[in-house]
This record gives C-alpha cells, structure tokens and sequence, in this order.
C-alpha cells in the first residue's frame, strides 16, 4: 500500500484482514487488460504497452484476445450505439472479478461527439471503476488511471470473505450502471444554463433562432475561372445533351453542371470514356437535403452530387442532379463505375434517396434497424435529442448474421469465418465474414459503421472554426494532415490567401504526420506477419515524432493547430534542434527496416504478389495513395494538383510495379524517405512573415492584436462566438493525406456553420476493393492483404 | 569411442530409481495441481449466464454450428508429419544402440523401406498435395 492510503477500518479478525492484503495485493499488481480498443484512445494506450512508457511495470503488460483470460476492460474510445451490443458482451464474457477503466473522454461522457450515433458514456451499459480524463488521455493519464484502480483494489476491496464463502466482503466492479437522464445528467449545457439556447442547434436549419449572419457582411464567395479545355467541354456537352446539362455559374472550385436524372448515366458515360478530356475517376459521389435552405424556391428537395476527376488534366468537373419528392430515385451508376456501390449504398442510408439497379441497397452505415435518415434535415443530430441509450437497447441491437454480410448463403461443404467486430487483425472495429473452402478464400463481406462519429451530421451545427478539431479525429493517426484537407476546401470557398510562411510549416506538420502515420503502418502490417520486433522500432521512432509535434502544437495526436488562413501560433523556440534531429537520424532507421525486411526471404513470400490489384482496376474503383502508386501509376496530388507550399519543395514520386502487397510495402517506405527530404527543405526554406493571413475577414485575427486595436478585438469576439459567416457556395479540396487523397466537399448557405460538409475519404474507397484482392488466397493471407491496405476506421466511418 | 563415454556417464550416476523418489515427485505435483484448483475455484466468484456460457465469436453471437464437413488437406498433412516423425524415435534408439552386426543393419534397412514405400503410396495418392485450388 503507497503512502497516504487508507484501508478501510477491519470489521473482520487478522485472519481475514489478512487475506484480504495478500488477494489485493496479487490482484492489483497482476492485472489482464483485454485486447480491445475502439478509437483515437486506444492508439494512446497501445504506445502505453511499448518500451517508452513500458506499462509492464505496473503489472498489466499482456493483452489478452479473449475476453476469458482477461480481467481488466479499458473502454479507449468512443462507444457506438453499433458496437454496444459487443461491448456488453465481451464485458459479460469477461473472467471475474474484473474492472472496467474508461479512458478518454468519449467513453466517459460521449464527449465532443453528441451525436446520433454515440452512446453519452459507457458508465450507461458497464459499471466503469476509473475515468481517465483526456482527448485522447497521454500514455501517461492511463499509467496513472492504472494505479488509481490499483490503489481502489488495494484500499476498498475485501475479497476475504466471498473466497471463502462467506457472507459479505466486496471484489471487482461493483459501481451502478448509470441511467442517462435519471441517474447522470443529460443537459449538454451543464448545470446553471438551462435557461440559454442548445448551442449549435438554434442558429442551425431548421430553427434560425437567434442567427446574426444576415447582420455580418460576406464578400460573395471565390470565382473559379474554367480552363480553356473546361470551356470546350461545357460546349461539348451542350451540343451532345442539350438543355439536359445546364452549366451552373459561376462556380468556386471547378466547372457544375445540373444534369437531369433521366441522362445521368449517358452523361457520366460519355464523361468516363468518350469526352475530351475524360474524365476516369469517380472521385466522390453525395447527396444533398436542400429542405433546409433560407430561400427555398430555388432549391429542389435534394441534389445528388457527382465529382469526377481526370487523371489526364487533373481537372475536375461535378454534376448535380436534382430530386424531388420525400423519397426520390435515381438510375445507379454502380454499372459504370463499380466504386459507386458503397457511396450509393451509403446516400440512401444516410438520406433515404433509392437506386435503380443496385444490386444491394441495403443500409451502410447505421445499425439494420435504424429508424430514419440520419442526413436528412429533419433527423436529430444531437443523442441527447434522442431517447436514452441504456444495456436493453444494446442488446437488442445485435448485428446481423454472417450470411447477411456475405449477401449469400455459402454452398455445401464451404465454410463461414467470422472476424470481427472486435479482434486482432482488424484493426478498428470492423467485421469481416469469410466464405471459405478449405483454406482458399472464395468470398469477402465487409459490414462497416461501427465507427460512425457523425462528424458530417455535426459539422452543420458547428461554426467552421469549432469543426476544426473534429477534422482531426477523422483519420486519427495523420492529426494536422486533416486539418490541411478542410481548410484548403473552406479556403477555396472563401478565396482567403495563406501567407508562405504558414504555408511552409503545414507541409512540415503534415509530413511529419506522414511519417509518424506510415511508421505505425509499418510497425502493425509486419507483426500482422508474424514478425514481433518492426512495431517496438517503430513506435520508438514515432515518439520522436510525437516529441516534435507536441512541441510545435502542444498536442500528439490531434493538434486542431492549423486555422483558416493560417496557423493557431507561430513555430517554438528550438524547433529547428528537434526537426533537425528527425532529419538526421531517420534515413538510416529506414535503412534498418528495409535491411530487416526488404529482402527477408519469409517477408516476401508473405507479400510477393498477395492481394494483386491491376491499374485498371486502381482506378475503376478510386483508389488512391500508396496503394495507388504500388500499381505503377505515378499520380500524386501534391505533384499532380498542388496546393499549399509543395510546388516549392523537390522530391521524388514513390511508385512501384505490381500492385501486391510487398510493392505497397515499398511504396510506403520510399515515401517516409521522401518525407524527410521534404522536412528538411521545409526546415531550410522557412521564411519569415505572417502565420495568419492579415485578412481576417474569415479567419482569426491575430490574439496580440486583439488585445491592441478594437478592430481585430471584434472580429477575434466574433469569430470565436458566433463564427465567421461563408458566403453561399460550395466547394470541394482534396490533399494527398498518408492513406490517399482526402476530400473535403463543404456547402454554405451563407450561415456561420456548413450547410451540408462530405468528408471523400481515402480508405473507404480503399478497403472496398477488399473482397477482389482476397478471392483466391489464402486465409493467411487475408491478414496480409488487410494489413497491406493501411486503413483506419474513424476515416471510412467518418 | 564416442558411444562408450556415452556409457561410461550413464553407469556412473549415482541415481538410482526408488519408490519414495516417484512418492515424493507425486505428492509434489499432486499438491501444486490441486492447490492450482482450488484457488482458481474459490478466487473466482462463478457466477453463470447465458451470455458468458456462449462461445467467444469476436463479440458477436455465434451463428451455425462448429460441427461441418472441412478440407482434410491440412490435417492430413499434420498427420503424415506425425506418422513419419515418430519413427525416427525408433531410428535413434536403434543408432545408439548399434552393435555393428549385418543383422541388425539389415533389419533397419527393412523397416526404413517399407517406412519409403508408405511414402510413395502417400505421395502417389496425392495426400501431399495441399494448397491452392487443390482439395485435399
């Protein structure tokens, strides 16, 4: 027992106060976590388990994949009303006595994400012991909720007497389940502001109260001016369709044209295949409720939105089609581009908007039995709007059969193979079934959405600033990379310049990010092969990394460091020494992986051509990133569409040639080298100036001048409340994040929040391709194949 | 030279096998066993229900049954493995004891064929064949 704890007062004799000490004392130092994690948290505690931190010293260093063998259940992460069910169980599966530690802010109280699709707590369905506070809690806030419970082992629990079956004593979780609204307070206010308006909702659709844009003058939004070949394309289309396809203007980032859904798929044929340029990429496809909009009449109900990219001009060009009626239709392209399957699977989902012809349309993301459509205007966005969530409601939302995943039954003889929700080499609750014929994979269904934040749902209620640090929980593992992706979509939108020196340090942050993200891929990827040791180099080269991110921006993994129009601070003193020093070091880590790995004879026999992606088939289904580049295609944004200070900066494009899992290997790692040149030309060049743009007309002036002259006073006030006001419009950026290219789609309807925001995420159309890579392999090599394809949940869920 | 030091160590241990040895070991394990037992026992509150009685399936409920008619490919390569690994058990036991007489040769010699003829009758049945596209 450590100092200045206090046991409580024996009742019992020394005998039994006596066995209490030595039961508390083996239980508290021989704890066994379960190998669970549900989000950013888990990241977090999975680098509490390596050398840095070395949790083993507290006694509780071996995760156990079976919740039989496991005593201690930390909740890191956010609890999904999809996931519930799981959750319940594998606590209900878990050997007893067992205790629960909920680690970071989701899991204590929902955190940042009141949101439809998240549970407010998991002290709602579990008895939780030790609440680490943080978003995500440091490696560090978990050692320390570690001992609390150690200490609440030690001093509060009297196992004596249920050992020996006697009566009374206490051991393990014995705290209630809490019922949201009678036992735990659901005010998202907090106390003493009943009296004020729900923040986020009375400015928002389709109540109004108490909005002020209309007071705050916008310049209109930023003009797109078409190129000459996107000219003669309008003009083609014209001649071609007619009054089918009626170019819209003007427009902010690329050429509109409203198409009638009757020629949809004819023009978006002639798009694919036959129009100069082509256009040969689907690169996101969305929906839009119009049914919210200030000035109505303009509007149709809603507007399905098509963004195609040409990899000739590396132009873009979107169609917009309009839908009437509470539940329209639309023709599926899923015949044209396969990709189109998820996303239209994911639109009727989200906005009960049909498909003729897709051969599946069945909900994506939400749970089977949701009711509504969680995009529509109409749809509660806040889970505090909602009925509570309590352990009945998680039980009775059990996840569909295997069967229902795989879309078939499997033939005689053949064998259905669960994995996931919860398991190893998933990594991120997502579940696999496996129809399998001995070891031969002969089918893939995937069933996603158990990390469904709603982040889309919340960006319409948050003002643009406030979404930041949302953006970062996207693709958790590249922090400042997202930041990047959003604000170049809202700094398009609004047209505000980002001074270069600003422009400069975010090529640095989200290279870093880069690396540190590829380090974890490769550290995971290589023990999915069995191969222990890449994930301890790994993780100790990605401290350094962390080292230097949090001395720039004072955060690890979500920094929310970047602002509209520039930075949130300037570079710290002693920056230089640590960047430098990543520099240095890094080139000759690489050369160590790649001595163990590049031309380890058992590596390649696990990679050499598993899970073959053909060039054809890259970019039918809008694959991008690495796994792109593995295929031989040398397309990469920051060469092919720069943006922000990459035109500056000089390094190589990584490809390879067969697109198996090795050349992702290669791939990957010749970017990390890459990565580094581009810290250390960033490091040279940085040049002196602005972080902010002066023009703070959208952006935050900046805080010193606040504090001086009245003007940046009322703009810092107005911008940090209610929000700047984007003129109406939209807009849509991508960057080459690590995983590909992430997309932001944003649109304004002149308010201090998005009227509508669609995150184009890398990995969702990454892992659909899953299924044809694994038909033929083995089962081992499923893993491989998995593991080869860098996704992350958070950023296919969103 | 070799196999005689060999003999010369195993004659000169002072062990010699004895009831209260094997009495002494027994009690040894069967009080650590039991002690093991019992503690998991008691430590242990047992308490039952339906959900914890189920089969661990990812934190899912299990779907179908386990009892299904699988590929023996594998398995039967595991077994062969067995088969022809355990006579080697016989071929070093013979080696060591070796007497250098033809007969003895002779009768290795016999049992290492026919151990080569069960081989090829296994390799011509296509019980080696497992992988890819080939159902065993």
């Amino acid at each position: 027992m450590g100092p200045g704890e206090t046991r409580l007062a024996p009742a019992d004799g020394p005998l039994l106060a006596g066995l209490d000490r030595i039961a508390d004392w083996a239980r508290a130092n021989s704890l066994w976590p379960l190998f669970f994690g549900l989000s950013c948290c888990f990241i977090e505690q999975a680098t509490a388990f390596t050398s840095r931190y070395d949790l083993g010293r507290f006694g509780a260093e071996v995760l156990r994949g079976s919740p039989r063998q496991a005593d201690l259940l930390v909740v890191s992460g956010t609890i999904f009303k999809k996931i519930a069910p799981v959750v319940l169980r594998l606590y209900e599966q878990m050997s007893e006595p067992r205790w629960v530690v909920s680690m970071g802010s989701c899991a204590n109280t929902g955190g940042m994400y009141d949101a439809y699709s998240v549970v407010q707590g998991v002290d709602q369905l579990l008895p939780v012991d030790v609440y680490v506070p943080g978003c995500p809690p440091r490696p560090e806030a978990l050692m320390h909720g570690l001992t609390v419970l150690q200490k609440k082992i030690r001093a509060k629990e009297r196992p004596a007497r249920p050992i020996l079956g006697l009566a009374g004593g206490s051991q393990g979780s014995t705290g209630p389940v809490l019922a949201d609204g009678r036992t735990k307070d659901r005010d998202p206010r907090g106390t003493g502001y009943a009296g004020t308006r729900l923040r986020g909702s009375s400015v928002t659709p389709p109540g109004f109260a108490g909005n002020r844009a209309e007071l705050m003058w916008t310049p209109p939004a930023a003009i797109y001016e078409p190129e000459e070949g996107e000219k003669r394309l309008a003009r083609e289309l014209a001649e071609r369709f007619g009054t089918a396809v009626r170019p819209v203007s003007p427009t902010s980032d690329m050429p509109i044209f409203e198409v009638s859904p009757e020629r949809l798929a004819e023009v978006l044929g002639h798009l694919k295949t036959e129009s100069a340029p082509r256009y040969r990429r689907l690169e996101d496809l969305t929906a839009v409720d119009e049914s919210a909009r200030r000035e109505r009449s303009g509007y149709p109900d809603f507007h399905l939105v098509y963004t195609l990219t040409s990899l000739d001009t590396a132009g873009q060009v979107r169609l917009k089609v309009p839908l009437h009626g509470d539940r329209p239709a639309a023709p599926s392209i899923t015949g044209l581009w396969p990709a189109a399957n998820w996303y239209e699977r994911e639109v009727y989902d989200m906005f009960g908007i049909g498909f003729t012809g897709h051969p599946n349309l069945t909900r994506l993301l939400m749970p089977a039995g949701w009711q509504g459509h969680p995009l529509l205007k109409s749809h509660p966005h806040r889970a505090t709007d909602m009925a509570a969530f309590t352990p009945e409601d998680a039980r009775a939302a059990e996840p569909p059969a295997a069967n229902a995943i795989l879309g078939r039954e499997v033939e005689p003889g053949g064998m259905v193979l669960n994995i996931g929700p919860h398991h190893y080499s998933t990594h991120g609750i997502v579940r696999f079934v496996l129809a399998l014929d001995g070891e031969e994979i002969r089918d893939v269904g995937t069933e996603i959405g158990f990390h469904h934040r709603a982040a889309e749902k919340i960006a319409e209620h948050q003002s643009w600033h406030q979404f930041l640090p949302y953006t970062d929980r996207v693709d958790y593992l590249s922090g400042a990379a997202n930041n990047l992706s959003y604000l170049t979509a809202l700094e398009t939108l609004t047209g505000t310049a980002v001074p270069e020196r600003a422009q400069v340090i975010r090529v640095m942050l989200c290279e870093l990010f880069r690396l540190s993200n590829h380090l974890l891929w490769f550290g995971t990827f290589v023990q999915d092969l069995g191969m222990m040791s890449a994930v301890f180099y790994a993780f100790r080269e990605r401290e350094m990394i962390m080292d230097v991110v949090e001395l720039i921006t004072g955060a690890r993994l979500h920094p929310a460091w970047f602002r509209l129009g520039g930075l949130a601070a300037d570079l710290p003193e002693g920056w230089r020494a640590a960047v430098d020093e990543i520099v240095r070091v890094f080139p000759g880590r690489i050369d160590e992986y790649e001595s163990l790995f590049t031309k380890n004879p058992i590596f390649k026999a696990r990679t050499q051509g598993i899970g073959v992606l053909s060039t054809d088939e890259a970019l039918d289904w809008g694959v991008t990133g690495p796994n792109l580049r593995a295929c031989g295609v040398s397309w990469d944004l920051r060469r092919n569409r720069p943006y922000g200070a990459y035109p500056a900066v000089d390094f190589e494009l990584a490809t390879s040639q067969g697109g198996d899992a090795y050349a992702r290997y290669l791939v990957r790692l010749q970017e990390m080298r890459q990565s580094v040149r581009i810290i250390a030309q960033a490091a040279d060049m940085m040049p002196e100036g602005r972080v902010k743009s002066a023009d703070c007309r959208y952006g935050l002036p900046d805080k010193a001048a606040a504090l001086t002259d009245i003007e940046s006073l009322i703009h810092h006030f107005v911008h940090a409340t209610r929000g700047p006001a984007v003129p109406r419009g939209e807009a849509y950026a991508a960057t080459e994040a690590p995983r590909g290219e992430q997309g932001y789609y944003l649109v304004s309807d002149g308010l201090t929040c998005a009227y509508r925001l669609h995150v184009r995420s890398p990995g969702y159309a990454n892992l659909q391709i899953l299924p044809m890579l694994c038909r033929g392999h083995m089962l081992a090599d499923f893993v491989a194949i998995l593991g080869s394809l860098d996704y992350v949940m958070p950023d296919i869920d969103r | 030279m070799e196999m005689q030091s060999v003999d010369h160590a195993l004659q000169s241990s002072p062990w010699e096998p004895g009831i209260f040895g094997l009495a002494v070991f027994g009690a040894v394990v069967l009080g650590l066993l039991g002690g093991l037992l019992f503690l998991s026992a008691r430590l242990t509150p047992g308490r039952d229900s339906a959900v914890k009685q189920t089969p661990y399936e990812c934190g899912l409920v299990p779907a179908g049954s386990a009892r299904l008619r699988h590929p023996a490919g594998f398995y039967l390569v595991a077994m062969f493995f067995l088969l022809f690994d355990v006579e080697a058990v016989y071929i070093f036991s013979w080696a060591v004891a070796f007497d250098a007489s033809p007969a003895s040769f002779w009768r290795m010699a016999f049992f290492i064929l026919m151990l080569l003829a069960g081989l090829a009758y296994v390799w011509r049945k296509g019980g080696l064949e497992w992988g890819l596209g080939k159902r065993g």
